[in-house]
């Protein structure tokens, strides 16, 4: 199990809402959409790749096979999904700090919840209403959202500036035309490197992981190698 | 809402940075406790001693202001060795119980900054019980004869408590002499202390304004949260107090029974080694290249001038900060406060002035995360009213920040003399305040949309070709500039040594020195 696939977090929550009321969060869902204004403080939070709601009513759980038990629910449920760049507490505290109102209204009807503010409640519900990734997959590991959006800007800027380029431009235009592209990019251009740990459980569980399969102990004594020549120089 | 705080049952240091009030020096004493009952005394008699946050005063009734003061706080295992009831230790902060040697993955202690380099003290810390840093005792002064006085004091204590407490050696000073204390002091020139660093910059400007702080209304603009119609609130208490509400609503976590944590706060004790030649050094070769010059570039690091700490977004290039100059030389003392600290990035979005990657930016950003790309290229526009409150991201991430510099600067071609600085930040929450800014915001740019660029100044920057640090100086979108790229930064800055500790109330001292904490 992990939520984690390098530095992504997969959340999914699921949280029970009675039917008499489910309608009226899916009538919500629907406002939303239709104005985008009310999502602006969602989309400014630029570690959240993206984040869905979705009522599941309780007879629309799947049902494979013929064998499979028929379950008796009580509720309908809500599932919430997300994936974010960060720790689980950088991104339900940046929730709760950034838009708490919006947070409740999605939530309101939701048996129990305790509202977003204050914090510590709100961090029980979602800890208690989480279900943990059992599979997951990151093509890009090193990426956040954040490189990724700014990898294609920096590739559709970099074959505009191409494509503009003539054999007989100026050095003066070419170095003007440079500029332009450099400032154009200015937020686009930031490292892309393996940190930070997003908790210290997470990465003893990925040092126990590369202890298993031997890899750790290499690393290691590569690292005392490495220091010992280091503790020389001094 | 105001609520007036109870100044005699609080730590003096949480509310005073001791070295703007006219004690320009302090030293820094450990001890490890040996019997535990004889230590409960030996905190009882201290505590008889420790300087409160009251109001002095020369009037009947007043308390006059000490010539040096004394304050007192614990790591976790000093608690554990003053036998705290299980149940009020296991309410203590995991960050706190862990300590901060546990942290330096989180923290990016590594390389030079690593605990194997730390300081003997703090690299023998929770190695070995006879070694384990239990209590901490500062005492701050106005002279150094002073500073004596107050020392002997301590030390007649401790004598007198030997068979309990025993001061720990091993803080580096000159020449790598081991000390029994950490001294502290200003910078002087003329013999006068001055707001220096030993990279030339003046600090101790910017400290969050928090309600019930003496005089918390006067100097709320720029050092409170920013709200939405352009006026400044005090932050909420709880975030430097424990047992007050803070920003989310609610009490911060703190260890049981109230009456323990209520007015007490936990601190980030860190001593930072200076590396000023290779400061210098880099300085000056990208000063060479830098369109603005060198001292622009400087500025662009912190986000403030050297000389005289001129905010950036106020004076961005050498004409606007003459003009700065002049104003602020005719302000009287409340006016160059107001100069000082008043400003907000919200003018500043793209970071044409103030770089993201900079100091101050990078640690207090004020309202400039509620941002995102505009449509003109290389721009970055404030969303108004995205967020509850514009200060959303930061309002939780501040720190009070207590401290001196330590040793001097005698040969500045050299970066292995004894020069830094010891900073000691206050906060509710290790966790969401210190470690997050230390781990996202300095070690990291996420946030900033600035991917693994770290924070100039502080970054755990890598020497190394592997992953070479850098950072990119914005322009602005409208100009005909390029961004200027600060290449292959070096660490100009390198950890010596650390723990987390617990400051508590007048109360709880006297709690704890009685051994009646109860939890039940
Ligand atoms: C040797 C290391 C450091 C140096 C040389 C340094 C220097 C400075 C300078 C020159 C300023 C601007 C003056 C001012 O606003 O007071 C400043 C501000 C500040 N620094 Fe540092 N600093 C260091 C370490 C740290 C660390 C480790 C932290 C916390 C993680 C920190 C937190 C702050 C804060 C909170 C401010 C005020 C920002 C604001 O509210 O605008 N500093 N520092």
């Amino acid at each position: 199990m992990s939520n984690i696939a390098g530095k992504a977090y997969a959340m999914n929550v699921i949280t029970p809402i009675r039917w008499t009321t489910a309608w009226l969060n899916k009538l919500i869902f629907w406002i939303a959409l239709k104005r985008p204004s009310t999502l602006r403080g969602l989309i400014t939070l630029s570690l959240i790749h993206y984040a869905r709601w979705v009522i599941i009513g309780k007879n629309q759980f799947p049902h494979l096979d013929s064998s499979q038990p028929k379950e008796k629910l009580h509720y309908s449920y809500m599932l919430f999904f997300s994936n974010f760049n960060g720790s689980w507490d950088q991104y339900v505290d940046s929730f709760t700090f950034a838009i708490p109102g919006g947070l409740d209204l999605f939530w309101k009807w939701n048996i129990r919840y305790p509202k977003s503010v204050a914090l510590t409640p709100f961090h029980h519900y979602i800890r208690y209403n989480q279900i943990e990734t059992i599979h997951y997959y990151n093509a890009y590991p090193l990426a956040t959202s954040n490189d990724v959006k700014s990898a294609k800007a920096v590739k559709d800027a970099l074959i505009q500036f191409q494509c503009q380029s003539a054999d007989d431009e100026s050095d003066d235009n070419f170095l003007q035309r440079y500029n332009a592209l450099l400032r154009g990019l200015q937020h686009d251009l930031g490292a892309m490197h393996p940190t930070p740990i997003v908790s210290m459980s997470a990465y003893q569980v990925e040092r126990r992981k590369r202890w298993h399969d031997g890899s750790l102990q290499k690393e290691i004594a590569a690292q005392q190698a490495a220091q010992g020549g280091q503790n020389h120089d001094r | 809402m105001t609520q007036k705080l109870d100044l005699l049952d609080i730590q003096g240091n949480i509310i005073r940075a001791y070295g703007r009030f006219g004690y320009p020096m302090a030293r820094y004493v450990f001890f490890n406790i040996r019997h535990s009952a004889r230590a409960r005394e030996f905190v009882g008699t201290v505590t008889d001693r420790v300087t409160t946050a009251v109001e002095w005063g020369e009037g009947p009734g007043q308390i006059k202001q000490p010539d040096w003061t004394v304050n007192i706080a614990f790591a976790y295992q000093g608690l554990k060795q003053l036998e705290l009831p299980r149940a009020s230790l296991s309410g203590f902060s995991p960050e706190f119980i862990s300590g901060m040697k546990d942290r330096r993955d989180i923290l990016g202690d590594d390389g030079p900054s690593s605990p194997e380099n730390w300081d003997p003290i703090w690299a023998e810390n929770r190695k070995n019980r006879d070694k384990d840093v239990h209590i901490f005792i500062a005492l701050n002064a106005r002279l150094p004869a002073l500073l004596e006085e107050g020392y002997a004091w301590l030390t007649g204590v401790a004598k007198q408590y030997r068979d309990a407490v025993a001061i720990l050696n091993g803080h580096r000073g000159e020449h790598g002499a081991l000390y029994d204390y950490q001294d502290v002091k200003a910078v002087m020139e003329n013999g006068q202390p001055t707001a220096k660093e030993h990279f030339g910059y003046t600090d101790g400007i910017g400290d969050p304004v928090f309600e019930g702080a003496p005089n918390y209304d006067l100097n709320v603009r720029g050092r409170g949260k920013q709200l939405e119609d352009g006026s400044w609130a005090p932050l909420a208490t709880g975030e430097f107090l424990l047992g007050h509400i803070d920003e989310a609503r609610e009490y911060p976590p703190a260890p049981e029974p109230i009456l323990l944590s209520r007015n007490g706060t936990y601190m980030v004790y860190r001593k930072l080694h200076e590396n000023v030649a290779t400061f210098d050094a880099y300085l000056d070769e990208q000063g060479r290249k830098y369109p603005g010059g060198k001292e622009l570039l400087a500025a662009k690091f912190v986000g403030r001038w050297r000389d005289n700490g001129a905010p950036l977004v106020k004076a961005p290039d050498a004409e606007s900060k003459q003009k700065f100059d002049a104003e602020f030389a005719a302000a009287d003392q409340a006016g160059k406060d107001k100069l000082l600290s008043d400003f907000t990035f919200d003018d500043d979005m793209s970071g044409a002035k103030c770089p993201f990657s900079s100091h101050i930016r990078r640690i207090n950003p004020r309202a400039s995360l509620q941002m995102v790309k505009g449509s003109k290229p290389g721009s970055m526009i404030f969303n108004k009213d995205a967020f509850d409150t514009p200060g959303a991201l930061s309002n939780r991430r501040r720190i009070l920040r207590r401290g001196l510099p330590y040793g001097e600067v005698k040969d500045r071609s050299r970066d292995d003399g004894n020069h830094g600085i010891v900073i000691m930040m206050l906060n509710t929450d290790i966790n969401r305040q210190f470690e997050f800014v230390q781990q996202e915001w300095i070690n990291y740019g996420n946030d900033f949309q600035e991917g693994s660029d770290k924070e100039i100044l502080l970054g755990n920057h890598n020497a190394d070709n592997k992953f070479p640090s850098k950072a990119v100086l914005q322009v602005d979108p409208n100009s005909d500039q390029a961004p200027y790229m600060l290449s292959k930064i070096p660490r100009f800055i390198e950890t010596r040594g650390g723990e987390y500790f617990f400051v508590p109330s007048l109360t709880a001292l006297r709690m704890i020195a009685q051994g009646v904490v109860d939890p039940t």
